[in-house]
């Protein structure tokens, strides 16, 4: 199951090179036109500007970078969540996806059906399916803060669910399509599996506008802002106080 | 003032969700973030405010207080015991205070369940529960008769 390349046999049905271009170009549309349509381009913007005119000093170049490095960093390990559960299970998400993209767009493009395809790659794609799946379904059934303050069913779906949603069900779906196509071979049952493999993957980014597929572009920006802000002195939350009041134990 | 959430702040921890005694933060269907359902019925108690590990709370303040074009800001700071205020008027005069809201750790205070069960004789005690060491004193001063 971890050895083979998924993608060698499925060229004659879906040419996946064109496939995964058009998911390219549908996450560049679907990104913009989400900015667009919901002003956020525009209002992020014009919060610059009015940040710019407010700042008591202006950054420099080696200071506006290191805070950019900052908030990479930051991002890289998920610092933003204040709960340690969310922030694994974000982690074991972000790392699994990239994993698992990077290792389907080498798939596709360097090795074709006729190439032998190194063992690592297909290991790697599957360890990465297989951390989506963890976090991903830690968080639909216990850390979604709807199913786990709000009172909500974990088997409740709803629009914020389509991103994590549909991810989900394409990584299992890409997991057992590949478990029946090295067991069993290419019956019906597994163009079925792959059929709604693609299917959800589809949807996964053909629907950027729709959901929180683009929160991966936009946080890092608000990140780096605030961080701007912060340092040039125009934010606007109140100073740090000087005194401490904890006087108890 | 009721309060609001930044929505590019707010993580959706459900800190605030869990706190409100009006029940009026929930979270909302699209984009997973808290926010105050019905305003008129806030409390303006704070407690969301004081509450989110973000300084993701603010509150909306009325036009006698801070007239249109204002912003009134939160920040917390938990380990110092206190929550900061900065309001900004639309002239761009800005206010800052700061309140000290406890002299203890957070999360220091103990629930009524991590007490001992009390026997039958605190009921003809006089001290109420927690009497005399939750008040830091050795016991509780009385009047001596001459």
């Amino acid at each position: 199951m971890f050895t083979n390349n998924p993608f060698a046999a499925v060229g004659d049905l879906l040419p996946m090179q064109g496939y995964i271009i058009l998911m390219t170009l549908a996450v560049l549309v679907g990104t913009v036109f989400d900015m667009v349509h919901k002003g956020s381009g525009t209002f992020f913007s014009q919060r610059r500007k009015r940040s710019q005119a407010a700042a008591l000093r202006h950054l420099g170049g080696g200071e506006t970078a290191a805070l950019a490095l900052a908030t990479i960093a930051e991002a890289a390990v998920s610092g933003e969540f204040c709960k340690w559960p969310r922030r694994i299970s974000h982690l074991l998400m972000m790392y699994g996806f990239l994993l698992y993209l990077i290792t389907t767009v080498v798939m596709v493009f360097a090795y074709p059906a006729s190439a032998p395809t190194p063992t690592i790659l297909s290991t790697l794609w599957t360890i990465g399916a297989l951390m989506i799946l963890t976090g991903g379904l830690w968080f639909f059934f216990f850390l979604r803060v709807n199913v786990a303050y709000d009172g909500a069913s974990p088997f409740h779906l709803g629009h914020a669910d389509l991103f994590v949603g549909s991810l989900i069900v394409s990584v299992a779906f890409a997991l057992l399509w590949h478990y029946m196509q090295t067991t069993v071979g290419y019956t019906a049952a597994t163009w079925i599996l792959f059929g709604i493999y693609i299917f959800f993957t589809t949807l996964l980014f053909v629907s950027v506008p729709w959901s929180k597929f683009a929160h991966m572009f936009f946080k890092p920006a608000v990140a780096f802002q605030r961080r701007v802000e912060d340092a040039s002195g125009c934010s606007d939350l109140p100073s740090p106080s000087t005194e401490n009041y904890i006087i108890r134990s | 003032m009721p309060t609001y959430t930044d929505m590019s702040r707010c993580d959706g921890c459900g800190e605030c969700v869990d706190i409100c005694p009006s029940d009026i933060m929930h979270i909302d269907p699209v984009y997973r973030r808290s926010y105050n359902i019905e305003p008129n019925f806030c409390w303006e108690c704070y407690s969301c405010v004081k509450a989110c590990p973000q300084n993701a709370i603010d509150v909306r303040g009325y036009a006698d207080f801070a007239p249109l074009g204002h912003k009134v800001r939160v920040l917390r700071e938990p380990e110092k015991g206190v929550i900061s205020w900065k309001i900004r008027y639309r002239d761009g005069r800005l206010k800052e205070f700061a309140f000290p809201i406890r002299t203890t750790p957070w999360g220091s205070i103990k629930a009524a369940q991590d007490y001992g069960k009390p026997d039958m004789s605190a009921l003809s005690s006089q001290l109420l529960a927690h009497e005399p060491e939750a008040l830091h004193i050795d016991a509780l001063p009385t009047i001596k008769r001459a």
